[in-house]
Formats: C-alpha cells, structure tokens, sequence
C-alpha cells in the first residue's frame, strides 16, 4: 500500500472516530443534562409558586434539548457517512518505521 | 489530502487510540488500529522471506506496553540504541534486536496467540539457525510474552524451545492499581440511581478488553487456573519505584506509578522460580524501557 493510502485511510480512520465518538458522546451529554435538570425541576415541582408552570417548563425544556443533541449526533454520523468512513471499505495499513 | 508518509504523531495517536479503543477499531477494520508486525532497524519484516543483513543465531525480541510503540525503546542520548541492540556486541555471536508493534487494546490472550504464531514463522524462515531466544516484555508486553508461552505450549510450538530468557520489565502480574481502579469505579457508579453517574460509569466502561486485563494482569482467554512459568526458561523481573527512597510512601501508593513492586514481582502468584528480580527506585514506568541503570543489569544478566 503506497504512502499515500496509508494517509488517506488513516485520516479517513480519524473521521470514523472522531464522528463516531462526537455521534454516541452527544447522546451521552443529552442524558447527563436531562438529569442534572431533572433534579432542578423536580424541586421547582415541590414548590406550590413554580409547580404549575414547571411540569411545562420541563417539557419542552427536554424537548427542545433532544431535538439539539440528537441533531448534532445524526449530524456527526452523516458527516462520517459522507466523508467515506465506511467500515466495508477500510483496508488496514501498512506498517512502517515511526 | 497528504501523500507523504505518515508522521510520528500520527503513529502516536494511531498507538494512543489502540490502547484505549484498540479492539472497538479492530471491529471496525478501522485503519487506526496499529497491525502486528516485527520489525527491524524499523522496516517490517517478512516473516516468510526475513531479509536481515548479519542475521545472527541469537534474537532478542522487545515488546512493548500500553499504548506504546516500538519507539519507547530507543535509550535516551544514543544513537538508537535499545537493551537489544547493546546486547548485540556483549554476546557471543551477537544478537539481531527485532521489536513487536501490536494493537495494545485487543485482548491480551490475543496478542499472545499471534505473537506465538509468529515466533513459529520466524524461527523457522529465519537465515541462519536460531540457538537462542530472548523475550523483553515491557509492562503490558510482560502479560504478552506469557500469553504467547502458554499459546505456544498450547500449540506445540517449536520457539518454546529455543527461548532461553524472559525478562518481565514493570509487568502488572498481578494488575495495574490505576487499571483495577477504573474497574471499581465503573462499576460503584454504574449501580447509581443517577443518570450522570452512570453515564461516566458507562464512558469509563469504553476502555478496551486489552486496559480490562491489566486489572488482574489475564493472559488466558478464560478464567481458571494459570500456567506456571516456563521450566526450561530463565525469568528476570525488573521493577520501578517513583521516589528514590524505597521506604518512601508514594512508593507503597503508586509503584513505578502505574504498577506496585510486589505485582511487578508477582507475589500473589505461587510456585514462580525467579533467576533474577531487580528494583530500581527513582526509575517511573515509562523510563524502564530505556533506562542505562536497567540496560546495565539486563547486560549482566543475559550475556
């Protein structure tokens, strides 16, 4: 495999990670922030003054945060799509001296 | 895109990410999953038709730890020099010093099956006869030579009986504290009622198969019993402290940094006949792959 391959499938190896990491992390921060401000909105229910508005608040507050995160990660998994870092067309590199 | 070859960050990271997602990339066919290979003078050899200028009878063969490569060897202030290497004008006949590169997150009873497999090729293509095998494990690459000597007696292989040295330098026989950490922490956050917990639960979760077996320092591909070590082999065990004194506290809390004397010297396994054990306080983890004081003691050892 030339020099010029090995570049081009190791930089296509970065995108698959790089999208696929930014893809499952954004998931992963969506339900780290959906909890922490379960935790916000669950005193807020708690309290008779903010309880009727913060079962809507809630709402759409975790609507609105679902359809950003999982905007971003379908985002950073068509990038990898089209970027070409498709598993069936990895070859694995050739070794050489570092 | 770039057509030059690719750089050394670029082997680094390709190393880094291995040790961390080695065997997710390996599914994946993912290019940055570093491929086994042997190498010499950093060329990769074929093991079929080795083509090596004054290939001696004697070959030391150095094996890497955790997320590193070939390069951690190189002794510092040297022209390239590695223990191999100064080996080669101390012993009868020299020696070829020949290094692995591996993809440290695959499993490490993995990596040792190819390691044996390939041990079998070589002896058998190699130019001239080979009389003598010499095995330098660093840290993860200790686990790695016992992984390939139970393979290989597994097998029936014909290398087991040339190998004549096993040196196990910082080798987490009885896992790494950092590694064993990290599976306790997985799982005390894991069983939290809390969603952000258990997301970083989840996220510490990801580490490969290759950093799960340096918890308990595995080599097998299923629990049960371990193979004692090789009977016809001498094994030499080197270890690190991080302070120079020895009774200092950090070295009882950390080791070498990652890897505790007593695990370094397996002192939970039973019936291990050592030939040699050497400690080297104010030498970390890392250094012990390239250090003068060890390439010092490995000369007299092996010559």
């Amino acid at each position: 495999m030339s020099a010029q391959n090995n570049q081009h499938g190791w930089w296509l190896g970065m995108a698959d990670m790089l999208t696929q990491g930014v893809g499952h992390g954004v998931m992963k921060i969506e339900r780290v922030h959906l909890a922490i401000a379960d935790e916000t909105f669950g005193i807020l229910e708690r309290v008779p003054v903010t309880q009727p508005w913060s079962r809507v608040v809630r709402v759409s507050h975790h609507g609105i945060s679902r359809l950003c995160y999982r905007s971003v990660s379908l985002a950073a998994t068509g990038a990898g799509l089209a970027m070409g870092s498709d598993p069936k067309t990895f070859r694995p590199a050739k070794c050489t001296g570092v | 895109m770039p057509s030059n070859p690719m750089s050394r960050w670029q082997h680094h990271t390709s190393a880094i990410a291995s040790g961390f997602f080695g065997d997710w990339l390996e599914s994946r066919r993912n290019p940055l999953a570093v491929s086994l290979a042997l190498l010499h003078s950093g060329t990769e050899l074929d093991l079929a038709h080795p083509e090596i200028d004054n290939a001696s009878g004697t070959l030391c063969i150095s094996i890497h730890g955790l997320m590193e490569l070939e390069t951690v060897w190189q002794l510092p202030n040297t022209h390239g020099e590695s223990y191999g290497s100064m080996l080669s004008s101390s012993v009868q006949g020299g020696v070829t010093d020949l290094v692995l590169r591996y993809n440290t997150g695959r499993p490490i009873y993995r990596n040792g099956q190819d390691l044996s497999e390939m041990l079998e090729k070589l002896v058998s293509s190699w130019p001239v006869p080979v009389t003598r095998l010499i095995l330098l494990g660093h840290s993860m690459g200790g686990l790695v030579i016992r992984g390939a000597c139970h393979a290989g007696s597994t097998a029936g292989h014909r290398w087991l009986g040339l190998l004549s040295d096993c040196v196990y330098i910082g080798a987490p026989h009885d896992g790494s504290w950092l590694a064993k950490g990290a599976h306790s922490m997985a799982g005390m956050l894991n069983e939290r009622p809390r969603d952000y917990l258990k997301v970083i639960g989840e996220v510490i979760d990801l580490r490969s198969e290759g950093i799960r077996n340096l918890s308990r320092g595995e080599f097998l591909e299923q629990g049960g019993d371990e193979p004692p070590l090789l009977p016809d082999t001498r094994h030499y065990v080197i270890c690190g402290l991080l302070a120079r004194s020895r009774k200092h506290p950090v070295n009882a809390w950390f080791g070498d940094a990652l890897v505790h004397e007593g695990s370094a010297q397996g002192q939970e396994k039973s019936g291990w006949q050592l030939a040699g054990v050497a400690t080297f306080p104010g030498v970390d983890h890392l250094r012990l792959a390239h250090h003068p004081d060890v390439a010092n003691q490995l000369q007299e050892w092996l010559v």
